[in-house]
């Protein structure tokens, strides 16, 4: 039997991460980008759980979530924080 | 409605709709909900079990492969393919070190950039960081995240975890510091680069000698392997314990310990170096292309 419940957290979940995918990439404002391709990281992180792969939900979270945000936000830092229409 | 509404609400359709068609087979069969048989086999030669028989009838488990983890990734990533990771490793070792000869600097000029960073701050009336309440929990988070990461890395064999998810948790702490405690925390709690190098170079030192060994102990007798991790019965080298005697024998933990050393440690270099002012750099390399011609 195909459990209903899981499988349905994980749709709503990559629809999520979809939605937060669509905000980073039409946000001008590029701090707030940055945050909402944290958001589609740690969405991706539920996914990954749900899915059974606990070693990459580790490893995932931290890049995901803080690397990767630290080092796009020192990258926004040096430059400008607002994309130019 | 406006156009990021809408666009919104028709991913969610799309996604719904896809679901649909997806979950009643339209497109293809539907992936299993029980454990794959491949996963089966691996956790199956994990644990040593010889029910073997019973699952896969043509192959026999002899009692001899076994990794003595219960986690199946840490078993493949060390032991069935040790010498892919150990070249993994090597490979963001390696970049690390480009990074390091492109942003370089003296401990003297570190300490200029320090007395520099810290008069400036105080003739603008400000100080280093946040306020008071954000550093002192701060700290608090510091320590939980580095006693968390060495438990992901130690627990490697036994829980989801290792070396690599260790290193780059550990690696969310001086970023944290870097934001809410400047830069100059790190180096007073020891987070120093050279030290950091130090760190990260003991860990691949540590990996390499861990696959070395039992190839240099069995020289003359062709019955050692690289990156052995339980005794074999028919190799004369048996450098871990034997089996029976607990799941902590292997040589996995220290694989771990040393892989969270390099990659934690590596992270951090970057990190401090990128915390540093782009036009540090650009004055060191100017003065370099002076002195240098």
């Amino acid at each position: 039997m195909i459990p209903i419940l899981h499988l349905s957290l994980i749709s709503i979940v990559l629809t999520l991460g979809m939605v937060f995918a669509y905000l980073a990439i039409s946000e001008r404002d590029l701090l707030k980008a940055i945050v909402y391709s944290a958001g589609q990281a740690a969405m991706y992180v539920i996914a990954f759980y749900l899915l059974m792969a606990p070693d990459i939900v580790l490893a995932y979270a931290a890049v995901g979530v803080g690397v990767y945000s630290a080092v796009m936000i020192i990258a926004v830092k040096k430059t400008e924080r607002y994309e130019k229409p | 409605m406006s156009k990021k509404n809408l666009v919104i609400t028709s991913i969610t359709l799309t996604s719904i709709v896809l679901g649909l068609i997806i979950s009643l087979g339209v497109l293809g069969p539907i992936p299993l909900t029980s454990i794959r048989p491949l996963g089966l086999f691996y956790a199956l030669f994990m644990a040593n079990r010889n029910i073997t028989i019973e699952v896969f009838p043509l192959i026999v488990n002899p009692g001899n492969f076994w990794a003595a983890s219960t986690e199946a990734i840490t078993a493949i990533l060390w032991d069935y393919r040790g010498l892919d990771t150990l070249f993994e490793t090597s490979v963001f070792f390696f970049a690390i070190i480009g990074s390091i000869a492109l942003f370089r600097f003296t401990e003297k000029e570190e300490h200029e950039i320090r007395k520099k960073t810290h008069e400036n701050h105080a003739s603008e009336g400000k100080y280093l960081g946040l306020s008071l309440i954000t550093k002192t929990i701060t700290k608090i988070i510091l320590f939980t995240i580095i006693v968390v990461s060495a438990a992901i890395a130690l627990h490697g064999q036994l829980t989801p975890g290792g070396g690599f998810q260790g290193g780059s948790a550990f690696a969310v702490a001086p970023l944290l510091a870097i934001a809410a405690l400047s830069r100059f925390y790190l180096d007073d709690i020891g987070f120093k680069k050279n030290t950091m190098l130090l760190l990260r170079t003991m860990g691949l030192l540590i990996i390499a000698l861990l696959a070395i060994i039992p190839v240099v102990a069995g020289i003359g007798s062709w019955q050692a392997y690289i990156m052995q991790n339980q005794p074999k019965e028919w190799a004369i080298i048996q450098l871990f314990p034997p089996k029976g005697l607990g799941v902590l024998l292997g040589s996995l933990v220290y694989y771990n310990i040393a892989e969270l050393l390099a990659v934690g440690a590596g992270f951090t270099i970057i990190f401090i170096l990128l915390s540093i002012p782009e036009e540090f750099y650009k004055k060191i390399i100017e003065k370099e292309g002076v002195e240098h011609g």
